[in-house]
């Protein structure tokens, strides 16, 4: 893998003053943010928050009404999201969007090709990349499951196809929505593994989360949004003790 | 009999190429057109041209055939698939509509409703093949480098990425593919290949008129991919043998007057793809409900 | 004066087909099915009428069968197709090539009964007058128009200001929102069955009693539906209301130009300068893409 690995701590997106509402219904407002190199940031916060629209917006999938966004210092206005992807910003969906009809490697597979035609690929090239996918199998549990159709997965494996997909990507940010949620205690616990190798192999990763022990476990930094502003964005430990904000985010069971 | 026999064999090969063609970008794309005949009139039209006009050698006609039907699919496609799927629908509704018009008025391309006489039989390697048996292996030749094509392209970094968009278009455009692209890609070989059937089609007719082209030739390749198998390999053929068969086996109803065989046809498959969607939607042989 | 004639006839025709793509656009918007077979609902209607009429029963007899028959047959494709597909998955293209097969097998079964030809009823309000030198006008224009306003107007009022319609518009947004109404989205699927079914029946009378039928007219109803509800904007009745008068006016129009086999050509253009331009359409509050 070539990565262009930039210093740790470096900002890789900005994100100045994003705007979006949906008929009157203000879903993210005002909101700014650096994702930096190598930093691990959990956006936390109530059910409509915003988080995945916020998601939507800084990957251009969804149109901002106002803002600027940039990716390694390039604004990406008018950027199309497969511009971006191939750019190096990956991501994962909260209802995964696998391709079911596709095997687990056809899936893996698939998320390595970009070009829109066959390109004769070299035999050293090709081997490089099945043992790069046999690996990312390997770590995802997913090696014995390879010819199985994604459909046919258990809930389980398919959130680990789902990182698996990117896994096998160049990307070097991955933005990651839920990618825990559900999980039993052996696969949360391969799911931090593989977190963990990961961001220290150079990949910054911005991850949307419910679970707080996650939250902890893995953050170097908290974002806190409730009702698309951001109320905090900070040190987990400061973030979290703030009594203001537990009683948002617990508020309704409270 | 023999000649029966014959004859259906290589409607049944020209039928099966549309099926095959449109089957790539339904089954595998998921792009659903109601203008597969509009590509298989072109290029029977074209081919009649040329072979009247410049060449009759298969190596002439067939490749102008195929270049003026990927020309025509782009200019649907490129704005067409820009947009949700419904567009496309109604777009290529629209198109084969328009079509029919124009075949019937453009006298001096399509010779109106009288359509094109004396197309000169296909000449392979300069031998001229007008017997229904000779012309049988042509037709399956093409039939089978048709679809060693379109299963080359599906296995292909190309197929993957249509199954993919298929699947879950968002998805893919994250995964760094060119969404429009490689579906706008997918509709111009698609119809390529159907002006290969056109193209054969005139030629072994040696007569064609707009009648063959009508939106209930779009609907019946449709619904023989449909019946067959939408994404499957075997479907689209076992399909179009299947409903080119209908009307023999309907003929055999002694009370049923010769005109009401077409309409009986209709129904049958009309029906027969409603009642597939409800119980089994992958078709006859698709192995279980579609995705 | 020919400018006028064909104005007022492409106001005529523009009516009908506002009514009849209202109908389909009033189901696709509300329960997101594609309800192809809309073109056979609208040839059930107009046979119905034509061979009720046409054997000597009378107006009202023949205009009852005819919304009955439509009305039945939505309904009925509702429960007996729509239903059992989307419970077990009911992607768009399984519905529409569901509906699309009852469309081809409706069509035929009309052919197979009255035969293939062009049929028209003549009845005493078909004979046209002349309204100024050189214009004429039956009256059938003026019903044809005042049918129009007023059922759109009512339709209006009923998604406007009845719980029901407020039902009907909120389903396509959210399914579960119609729940907290008290109401069951099923039985709120059921009513745009009616009631976009209904809509297509004095279109299909009239056009009945004017231009003729032939079974094969779904699939021309079916097209005007489709670019009408595209060109006034997905989800928008006010919108496909507009289109459907614009393309109906294009039409007429356009025979100062071109001859009539041509008229199809021109619903095509303006649907694809709309694909190409402005894909959300003239009134489209939802995104293409």
């Amino acid at each position: 893998m070539t990565k262009t690995s930039p210093a740790l701590g470096e900002p890789l997106m900005q994100i100045r003053n994003l705007d979006k509402s949906f008929g009157g219904v203000k879903a993210v407002q005002d909101v700014s943010m650096d994702l930096r190199a190598g930093i691990v940031t959990t956006l936390v916060g109530p059910n409509g928050a915003g988080k995945t629209t916020f998601f939507n917006l800084i990957t251009g999938n969804l149109a901002r009404d106002s803002g600027q966004v940039t990716w390694l210092g390039q604004d990406t206005a008018g950027l199309k999201p497969y511009r971006l992807a191939r750019a190096g910003v990956g991501r994962t969906y909260q209802d995964l969007r696998l391709f079911d009809g596709m095997s687990v490697w056809e899936n893996v597979l698939n998320a390595t090709e970009h070009g829109a035609f066959p390109m004769p690929i070299s035999r050293a090239h090709r081997r490089g990349r099945r043992e790069r996918m046999e690996h990312v199998l390997e770590r995802t549990g997913l090696i014995d499951k390879r010819h199985t159709r994604a459909i046919d997965l258990a809930y389980a494996e398919r959130k680990f196809l789902s990182m698996a997909r990117i896994m096998a990507t160049e990307a070097q940010l991955w933005l990651l929505d839920e990618p825990a949620s559900g999980l039993d205690p052996n696969s949360y616990e391969r799911f931090l593994t593989i977190l963990r190798e990961d961001v220290a192999g150079g990949v910054t990763v911005c991850i949307i989360e419910h679970n707080l022990d996650i939250v902890v476990g893995i953050s170097d930094r908290i974002a806190f949004l409730d009702r698309g502003k951001l109320l905090a964005d900070g040190d987990p430990k400061t973030v979290l003790n703030d009594p203001e904000l537990a009683r948002i985010y617990f508020g309704d069971r409270a | 009999m023999e000649a029966y026999i014959y004859n259906l064999v290589n409607l049944i090969a020209i039928y099966a190429i549309l099926a095959v063609t449109l089957n790539f970008i339904m089954g595998y794309a998921g792009i659903y057109s109601l203008a597969h005949a509009v590509f298989f009139g072109l290029g029977a039209y074209v081919a009649a041209w040329v072979a009247l006009h410049v060449h009759p050698s298969i190596f002439v006609t067939l490749p102008a055939a195929m270049a003026s039907a990927a020309a025509l699919s782009l200019l649907l496609a490129l704005p067409a698939l820009r947009v949700r799927g419904e567009y496309f629908v109604a777009a290529s509704l629209g198109l084969q509509v328009l079509a029919v018009t124009v075949f019937s008025e453009w006298k001096s391309f399509t010779g109106g409703i009288g359509g094109v006489l004396a197309i000169p039989p296909a000449d392979v390697f300069g031998v001229e093949v007008f017997k229904p048996q000779h012309f049988a292996i042509v037709s399956i030749i093409a039939l089978i480098v048709v679809i060693g094509l379109i299963n080359a392209l599906v296995h292909s970094s190309f197929g993957r990425n249509l199954r993919a968009i298929r699947d879950s278009e968002s998805a893919a455009a994250s995964f760094g593919k060119n969404v429009p692209m490689i579906k706008t890609l997918s509709v111009v070989i698609s119809a390529a290949l159907a002006a290969i059937a056109g193209a054969l089609y005139a030629s072994y007719m040696s007569f064609i008129n707009v009648e063959s082209f009508t939106l209930d030739t779009s609907v019946l390749v449709m619904a023989m991919v449909i019946i067959g198998g939408t994404g499957t390999v075997a479907g689209p053929i076992v399909g179009a043998a299947l409903l080119m068969l209908l009307p023999s086996a309907i003929s055999w109803i002694d009370f049923l007057p010769q005109t009401e065989v077409g309409a009986l046809q209709q129904i049958i498959y009309g029906l027969g793809m409603t009642l597939l969607m409800i119980f089994r939607p992958g078709g006859i042989v698709g192995r279980r409900a579609a995705v | 004066m020919l400018a006028i004639q064909l104005a007022i006839t492409g106001l005529q025709t523009g009516a009908l087909y506002a009514l009849t793509a209202v109908g389909f656009s009033l189901i696709f918007g509300s329960t997101r099915i594609f309800h192809f077979a809309h073109g056979a609902t609208f040839v059930i209607a107009a046979y119905l009428f034509y061979w009720v009429y046409g054997t000597g029963w009378g107006l009202v007899p023949g205009v009852l069968a005819a919304t009955l028959g439509a009305v039945l047959f939505g309904l009925v494709l509702d429960r007996l197709v729509y239903v059992p597909i989307q419970r077990h998955e009911g992607s768009f293209f399984t519905v529409f090539v569901a509906s699309f097969g009852v469309g081809i097998a409706v069509q035929n079964v009309i052919g197979m009964i009255f035969g293939r030809g062009f049929t028209s009823v003549s009845t005493p309000l078909s004979r046209s007058a002349e309204i100024i030198p050189g214009v004429y006008v039956s009256p059938l224009a003026w019903i044809a128009m005042l049918c129009t306003a007023l059922l759109l107007g009512a339709l209006h009022f009923f998604l406007r200001r009845t719980h029901t319609g407020t039902a009907l518009r909120a389903l396509a947004d959210d399914p579960e929102l119609v729940r907290t109404f008290g109401l069951n989205p099923r039985r709120i699927a059921a009513t745009a069955f009616v009631v976009g079914s209904a809509l297509v029946v004095p279109a299909a009378i009239i056009t009945s009693a004017t231009t003729g039928l032939n079974p094969t007219i779904g699939h021309h109803v079916m097209l005007i539906s489709l670019a009408a509800t595209i060109v006034g904007g997905i989800g928008s009745i006010s919108g496909t209301m507009l289109a459907g008068l614009l393309l109906g006016l294009a039409e007429s129009l356009a025979l100062l130009v071109v001859d009539s086999q041509w008229t199809e050509a021109v619903t095509f253009a303006i649907l694809f300068a709309f694909i190409i331009i402005r894909p959300s359409g003239l009134l489209g509050r939802i995104a293409a893409h």
